[in-house]
């Protein structure tokens, strides 16, 4: 369960106060796909940066199952960004120099598993991403986008996760390869009830999601769409 | 953790050009301190051995007393005993320096003056030997011999002067005595060793022995070799080796074991001058007074010899500074080479620092990895660079001593000592000598003790800015 309460981020600029995320409250059910759809500059980066603990809110709160990450030390926000939470960026953010199979074992070396069991685990997600073994042992900057994309849900999932945040994880591929990805995620609400929240401007993964959230200057309201493909 | 030092590895060698280049400026940078180390070694070590063996002798006379003038009482064993006692003293060798007359010569005079007359030798004989002077008297020994005769004839010719005693001066023939010295070691009365050039040097120094070192001229002068005879005070002494002492003077002279010396001429337990060698030259002048105050101020004389070796300790002193300066500033560059290289990599990679931090990596984590990283460079520098330390410290420190002893010289002239200075200083330099370096594996660890340590604080503020780096530098575009 995701609850995000009252949440603002304000910056200065100059003379100038920028608020890109102005008051925003929603909450998520455990295992929902859900998606948070605006114009660039709209925030969603911001408010993704929140709900991940990337960044401190200026104020509100940000409960996981009841947890208030809002007011943890820095400490626990990295256990927290470790154990609840996975990424899948647009950039995939993969470490360039590491093999597929040793960047999904990255998470789980911070969180002190043994090496022959992060072996094993990365291996088994890096098949469930549906990539096969010849490219686990491939330095991530000699994939392909689609795999590169594959490599970094399957390290967001290392850790068992409760949530995944994803930041325009379509955004550098064609439309083929990110549908691939999209259906990726979604199965992922299913199969582990991960809650999956995808910012994005992509309306085809948008009509995807079961719940979407639009971000226009820094407040977020539900679209209920009629058109939704369930 | 083995993670960690694989991926810094790796890291390491992302960029090969640039890790390449920063390798080859670390080893230039390392090589020179490891060089600068070995040399500041080397000549510490030499200014030690210096000051531990030239210029730190001090010779103890009998109060009032020099080699065969003036008076006073002769130095005992107990004062060798003393000597031996007092703080800093490393050895004390005591020597009793003897005038031997010869028997031939004697007798010639016994002849012609009648007998008990001619003893005055300059200054008065200790004994007689069959050897035969390979000096000629000329003007300064008869001289000498006209003035030690007036002077001894009161005490010593006076019983049977009283007819003969005019003619004495003018018809007697005469030769100069041999000169004798009585060690207990290898080494002369300056404390430096015998430079024996054939046979042995002395090795029995019981009372008994017949053991001789004869000086080269007095050896041919007197037919002796090795083996050959020849008698003091009508004991048969045997010549165990031929000696070249580097003057006429010295080359006239033999030299016996102490204790049959002064068996020989009836002085047993008798020295003439004690040589003290002081542990340290710096020690020199409060071990003086020390020495003066055990065996006493009004029984002996205690000299220290010349200090010509300060201007060669105080340049090499000086080298030794610039060689520790230049350590510290090569390990100083070492040391920024990292610091300069770990923040440009922290720049470049703090998007990658973002994805570290976004996926759970903790801050120490993160900055373990960038010093790990550092001391890879770091490590591949520091062994390139000793490998060339080995091969040029030699010829560094060489170098270094050669140019630094050359304007020190040039100083010395310059600053109005003239010929004086500059010639003590030729004597430094000839003391310094050629300058050998070696690597002790002490002097390997502690450099590179040191580098490392430079490194890891070369490499601790970029891990600090890693710390820095904020997780959501991890969204922000290309």
């Amino acid at each position: 369960m995701l609850e995000v309460r009252n949440v603002s981020k304000q910056f200065k600029s100059g003379d100038h106060t920028i608020k890109p995320v102005n008051d925003v409250s929603f909450s998520l059910e455990q295992g929902t796909f859900a998606a948070i759809l605006g114009k660039s500059g709209s925030g969603k980066s911001t408010l993704l940066s929140l709900l991940g603990a990337l960044d401190k809110a200026t104020s509100g709160d940000v409960m996981v199952d009841g947890v208030n990450v809002s007011t943890l030390p820095d400490g626990k926000l990295t256990a927290y960004r470790r154990n609840d939470i996975g990424f899948v960026f647009q950039q995939y953010n993969l470490v360039p120099n590491l093999t597929a199979k040793e960047n999904v074992m990255l998470p789980m070396e911070f969180a002190r598993v043994r090496r022959s069991e992060r072996q094993a685990r990365a291996a088994e997600l890096l098949e469930q991403v549906e990539l096969e073994a010849d490219v686990h042992d491939r330095k991530a900057n000699r994939l392909s986008g689609g795999q590169q994309q594959r490599v970094s849900i399957a390290r967001a999932l290392a850790n068992n996760p409760k949530i995944i945040l994803a930041d325009e994880p379509t955004g550098n591929l064609d439309e083929q390869t990110g549908e691939l990805i999209i259906e990726l995620l979604r199965s992922l609400t299913r199969t582990q009830n991960t809650t999956v929240l995808v910012v994005t401007h992509d309306m085809a993964l948008a009509r995807k999601t079961d719940r979407r959230f639009r971000l226009a200057k820094g407040s977020l309201a539900e679209e209920f769409d009629r058109s939704r493909a369930r | 953790m083995l993670s960690v030092l694989a991926r810094s590895v790796g890291n390491a060698f992302r960029n090969k050009v640039r890790s390449g280049a920063v390798v080859v400026i670390l080893a230039v940078a390392i090589g020179l301190a490891m060089s600068m180390l070995v040399a500041n070694q080397a000549v510490g070590d030499r200014i030690s051995a210096l000051k531990g063996s030239v210029g730190n002798n001090l010779t103890v006379n009998p109060a009032g007393a020099r080699g065969f003038q003036g008076g006073g009482e002769p130095l005992t064993a107990a004062d060798v005993t003393k000597a031996k006692a007092v703080a800093h003293v490393s050895s004390v060798t005591g020597t009793l320096s003897l005038r031997l007359r010869t028997e031939t010569a004697t007798t010639t005079a016994q002849a012609g003056t009648q007998a008990g007359t001619a003893q005055g030798g300059p200054g008065g004989g200790d004994g007689t030997t069959s050897l035969q002077s390979a000096v000629e008297p000329g003007t300064l020994g008869n001289r000498q011999n006209q003035s030690g005769a007036q002077s001894g004839q009161g005490p010593q010719g006076a019983p049977g002067s009283g007819n003969g005693g005019n003619g004495n001066g003018t018809v007697r023939t005469f030769t100069l005595p041999v000169s004798a010295t009585g060690v207990a070691g290898t080494e002369d009365a300056n404390g430096n060793t015998i430079n024996v050039t054939s046979g042995k040097q002395l090795s029995n120094f019981a009372a008994t022995s017949t053991q001789a070192l004869v000086g080269t001229t007095l050896a041919q002068k007197n037919n002796l070799k090795v083996g050959s005879t020849f008698t003091v005070d009508s004991t048969k002494m045997t010549v165990a080796g031929i000696f070249d002492g580097g003057t006429v003077f010295d080359n006239n002279g033999i030299y016996l074991p102490l204790a049959a010396a002064q068996k020989l001429t009836g002085q047993t337990g008798q020295i003439s001058a004690l040589t003290v060698k002081v542990d340290s030259i710096e020690n020199v002048d409060s071990t003086k007074t020390s020495l003066t105050n055990a065996l006493g101020s009004t029984r002996v004389d205690v000299t220290a010899g010349s200090r010509n070796l300060d201007s060669a300790v105080s340049s090499l002193a000086s080298v030794q500074n610039i060689s520790l300066i230049a350590f510290i500033a090569a390990l100083v560059t070492a040391g920024l080479i990292v610091l300069l290289i770990m923040i440009m990599v922290v720049r470049e990679r703090r998007r990658e620092i973002g994805v570290l931090k976004a996926i759970g990596a903790p801050n120490r984590t993160i900055g373990l990895q960038f010093v790990l990283e550092a001391l890879v460079l770091v490590v591949i520098g520091a062994v390139v660079g000793t490998a060339v330390a080995v091969f040029s410290s030699s010829g560094i420190a060489s170098a270094l001593v050669s140019a630094n002893t050359a304007t020190a010289g040039a100083r010395g002239g310059r600053g109005g000592f003239g010929g004086g200075g500059f010639g003590g200083f030729g004597g430094g330099a000839q003391l310094i000598g050629n300058l050998t370096t070696t690597i002790g594996p002490g002097t390997l660890l502690g450099g590179l003790g040191a580098v490392l340590l430079i490194a890891a604080l070369g490499a601790l503020v970029p891990a600090w800015l890693t710390a820095k780096v904020r997780p959501i530098e991890v969204l922000r575009g290309e």
